[in-house]
């Protein structure tokens, strides 16, 4: 556990001695601010639904900038034979990336709070359902990671890395509009079910649903799986 | 400590080690000698565990690489061709870095540090990042890395490329004082850094290991040099036909000395008996002046050149 610690110490140590944690913060936090007061001075209703919606979108965009350098940069400086000569196993490799990345997330979300002071100031929004859609936003934003990290460790080349990413991230949460296209209704559930969108809607709306949380947890475990088999069959 | 047991490497179709088995004990410093693309950097990844054999056996410290690597890795110290740095670190965190991983306890932390910083001389730059710095400073934290939490094996990819003459030498030192007590596994192609520091030399071409001995027992097995050298002032002809006469010599090239008067170069090709030289020395000396005669020690190039040649032609595809 000490190891996958170190690892994450490092992932950290890259993030704030590079721009890329300030930039993906930064815009993050800019397109965030964006929508919520275009929300709010548009419907003039104390809530955060639309703006949480908007949040899960522009995640989409910044999960590829933020993993895929994960493994492309330690390829690139021959880092990559270092980490698997040392006493460690791929999955604290994984492991120790993976929170690496989920420490900016968190920051991310921490920026957003921000966004409450006002709502409550002159507002009175329902604590619970805001609750709901930042575990939400928490749970599909694990899954990105994870997936953005898989995507990160099959190549050397970052625009790839993120580009992939950024395609299975689209289709994951476009698909569920596949479904109207269906005849069959095992495939209208699948479709519905993968549906990185129609899950996180659920948050929105105040429903923390053991079943979507199981969803993301899944993915993210799957993706996790597949990353450190990758690792383990490139020896 | 190191032993390899009827290795065979496969990338797809292309056989880049075929059926290698030698071994390596405590307190010995082996090279790893070969061209370009002989297999040198992937047995050393073997060897590291950073690669699995496609088949035979690769033991490093007792510990099986297949299945054993991360116990393994605790034991060994690797350094690949190019050492592995992160840029954006400076050399203090970056070893930190590699210590914590090699599981060493924080209370030692700062005594290794200043061990390896001390034995690789990076004292200097022990602040600094690490783009900042040389060629050389850059290969001497790769080995300072290798050398945290006391490996008992150490693994070099060719060590002292790229390196400055007093570097080179500084890192042999290295080299050797570890290798008094543990073992080493360098790879180069500098045939003089071999004989330097290695007690043995293995010989490897196309991943076949052709030869592994002493560098002094590679000469002797390779050959008896039947060449003697000397520097004559004599008229050519009559020497030529003075050294001809005599029993045992084969055949004579001459050749003027650069920049001296009348000297003559004499490569003579001579059978292979006792006291032939003395023969030669002494017809010559009778009449003209003998300045030097020596018979031509064979080099490591030599025996390298004849191991490789020898090999059969390798068909790639099998």
């Amino acid at each position: 556990m000490s190891n996958a610690f170190a690892i994450y110490q490092k992932e950290l140590w890259h993030y704030f001695r590079s721009p890329i944690a300030y930039f993906v913060v930064a815009v993050f936090l800019l397109g965030a601010g964006y929508f919520f007061s275009y929300n709010i001075f548009f419907t003039g209703i104390a809530s955060m639904a639309e703006t949480f919606q908007n949040m899960g979108i522009l995640l989409l965009m910044v999960v590829p900038a933020l993993t895929m350098r994960l493994y492309p940069a330690e390829y690139g400086a021959g880092t990559m034979e270092l980490l698997l000569t040392l006493p460690l196993r791929p999955w604290q490799i994984v492991l120790g990336k993976y929170l690496g990345a989920l420490t900016i997330l968190l920051l991310m979300i921490a920026g957003t709070l921000i966004d409450l002071v006002p709502l409550y100031l002159f507002g009175d929004p329902d604590t619970t359902t805001i609750l709901a859609g930042y575990i939400g936003f928490l749970l599909l934003g694990m899954a990105c990671l994870a997936v953005g990290q898989f995507f990160s460790a099959l190549t050397s080349n970052q625009i790839v890395a993120a580009l992939a990413t950024l395609a299975v991230l689209l289709a994951f949460w476009f698909v569920g509009h596949l479904q109207a296209f269906q005849t069959s209704h095992v495939l209208r559930g699948l479709l519905g079910y993968l549906s990185f969108s129609g899950h996180y809607a659920d948050f929105i709306l105040g429903l923390v649903r053991s079943e979507a949380v199981v969803f993301y947890l899944i993915v993210t475990a799957i993706a996790w799986t597949l990353t450190t088999s990758y690792l383990q069959w490139q020896r | 400590m190191i032993a390899l047991d009827r290795v065979c490497k496969r990338y797809g179709a292309r056989t880049v080690i075929h059926d290698l088995s030698f071994s390596v004990e405590r307190g010995e410093i082996v090279g790893f000698l070969g061209p370009n693309g002989a297999g040198k950097t992937t047995t050393l990844r073997m060897l590291a565990g950073f690669t699995t054999a496609t088949s035979g056996r690769v033991r490093v410290a007792g510990h099986d690489m297949a299945t054993e690597n991360v116990q393994a890795a605790r034991k060994i110290g690797y350094v690949p061709e190019h050492p592995p740095l992160y840029d954006a670190l400076d050399v203090s965190a970056y070893l930190r870095f590699v210590a914590k991983v090699k599981g060493v306890p924080r209370s030692e932390m700062a005594a290794e540090l200043e061990r390896v910083t001390a034995a690789c001389r990076l004292e200097a730059v022990f602040r600094r990042e690490i783009y900042k710095l040389s060629k050389g400073y850059r290969q001497r934290v790769g080995l300072a890395q290798a050398l945290l939490g006391r490996p008992e094996v150490l693994l070099l990819d060719e060590p002292t490329i790229g390196l400055d003459p007093g570097q080179i030498q500084e890192t042999r030192e290295v080299i050797r004082a570890f290798g008094e007590e543990h073992t080493v596994l360098l790879s180069t192609h500098i045939l003089p850094e071999a004989t330097l520091i290695c007690r043995r030399v293995a010989i490897i071409h196309h991943g076949r290991l052709l030869a592994i001995d002493t560098p002094g027992g590679l000469q002797r097995a390779v050959e008896h040099s039947n060449v003697v050298n000397l520097q004559v002032s004599a008229p050519a002809e009559a020497l030529r036909a003075e050294l001809l006469a005599l029993e045992g010599v084969r055949a004579v090239h001459l050749q003027a000395a650069r920049g001296e008067d009348r000297r003559l170069l004499v490569q003579c090709e001579v059978e292979e008996r006792d006291g032939v030289e003395a023969a030669i020395a002494r017809t010559v000396a009778l009449r003209w002046e003998l300045h030097r005669l020596e018979r031509q020690q064979p080099t490591l190039e030599n025996v390298f050149l004849h191991y490789v040649r020898a090999a059969p032609a390798v068909a790639e595809a099998a």
